[in-house]
């Protein structure tokens, strides 16, 4: 009993972070986020016996987290599309040059259609592989990896659109 | 992509066209795939553009750690605490109930063996009783029981004793073999005779006669018990058996 508590203290420890900006990334809203992070690793700790490597923790719990945003739009179809802008927007008003670069670029990032954003979050993010990223999502690696040449593609595209960001992205 | 239009398609065999390494290193700038390293090498445009996407991808990995809530961490383990709180005590439920199973069974396994028939006749067990209280009594003790309070002992038995039968050294219920009884201790020739009033059970055989190296005894059976004297081996068990049939009367 006390080693599952250790083992399950040290993954929300090392992973909740990873965890919430994944579901962030996924869901562009903080208080969904959250829940889903919630929800994860409760049904975490439920099946924790059957997690055997550690190393495999990560894609665990993403794997988890994806199927219970799933369900999330089983219980309620709301539509992607109809996201505000205003509600990706941080509020945190320290507007050094970083901050505000950082701010544009999250627009932009959250602009992409989920199916290039979320193969980027888990490549820049995530640290996955084109195969790590395509065994998650379930998709064939070739896909996976003309996915995240038009996600980068749309970004660089984006930002050669608004030359006075250039300064920030371009030294 | 259709190399075979371009001019210059033999020379580029083995070597990646500009928009083959523009796709590979816009979908992985950190690629080390061997082809994509030589033609960065061979090209510094493609070098620059490659190290150009790599700091673009810092810039990306920098806006995609939004701030984690700070209380997410303290809220996840406290959800867990409850949780599993909650687990616990539905499991204790569990022990508890294993724990009064466990002892109601070794209260049964308990009662078996202690009141359990571990003799099947009537013979071993008489004897086994009586070396069992070999060192209570002894010819010599002085205590007496009379007549009276040994008949109202047998009212138990509906039977009675006309006379004395002998010195009486203790009359007292016992336990044979999980059966109420009466034993009788009397004074004898050279060590006391016990005398066992049993109620009639079928659950040991009915021997006439039993003996060891030390001990003799004989049964009587009458209609609603047994009388079992056993003796050592100076005493005559038919003068006793005698003086107590010709003593007893039963009621109906």
């Amino acid at each position: 009993m006390a080693t599952k508590q250790v083992r399950y203290e040290a993954l929300v420890k090392a992973l909740h972070g990873d965890l919430y900006r994944y579901g962030y990334w996924l869901t562009h809203d903080k208080q969904v986020a959250e829940d889903l992070v919630q929800e994860t690793f409760l049904r975490a700790w439920r099946a924790l016996d059957s997690l055997k490597d550690e190393k495999a923790a990560k894609s665990w719990l993403i794997t988890i987290l994806r199927r219970e945003n799933a369900r999330r739009f089983e219980r309620k179809r709301f539509d992607m599309s109809e996201y505000e802008e205003a509600s990706i927007m941080d509020t945190e008003s320290t507007s050094t040059e970083q901050t505000i670069e950082n701010q544009w670029l999250r627009d932009k990032i959250a602009q992409l259609p989920p199916e290039y954003s979320e193969p980027l979050v888990l490549q820049v993010l995530g640290g996955y592989s084109g195969e790590d990223i395509a065994s998650m999502l379930n998709l064939n690696k070739n896909t996976v990896m003309t996915r995240l040449f038009r996600a980068r593609n749309q970004l660089k595209d984006a930002l050669e659109k608004e030359p006075e960001k250039m300064r920030f992205t371009h030294e | 992509m259709n190399d075979n239009t371009r001019s210059d398609s033999a020379m580029l065999d083995n070597k990646m066209d500009d928009l083959q390494f523009r796709r590979s290193i816009f979908a992985d700038p950190k690629s080390q795939d061997s082809d994509i390293l030589a033609a960065q090498h061979a090209d510094p445009a493609k070098k620059q553009l490659a190290h150009e996407l790599c700091q673009f991808d810092e810039k990306l990995k920098q806006a995609m750690k939004v701030p984690v809530p700070d209380d997410l961490c303290h809220k996840l383990l406290l959800r867990q605490t409850l949780a599993s709180h909650q687990q616990e005590k539905r499991k204790s439920r569990i022990h508890l109930a294993l724990a009064a199973s466990v002892a109601i069974v070794a209260g049964l396994v308990v009662n078996y063996l202690q009141f359990s028939n571990s003799y099947t006749n009537v013979g071993d067990y008489a004897l086994a009783h009586v070396y069992h209280e070999q060192d209570i009594f002894s010819n010599d003790d002085n205590t007496r029981v009379s007549l009276t309070s040994l008949n109202q002992k047998m009212t138990t038995f509906n039977g009675s004793f006309s006379e004395s039968m002998g010195e009486l050294i203790s009359a007292d219920y016992c336990r044979f073999d999980g059966m109420k009884s009466l034993h009788l201790v009397f004074k004898g020739v050279t060590d006391v005779v016990t005398v066992f009033i049993v109620p009639k059970e079928e659950h040991l055989t009915f021997t006439d006669k039993f003996s060891d190296e030390k001990l003799r005894g004989e049964s009587l059976g009458f209609k609603d018990a047994n009388i079992l004297v056993v003796a050592d081996k100076n005493e005559s068990l038919a003068k006793w058996q005698q003086t107590i049939s010709r003593n007893i009367s039963w009621s109906i």
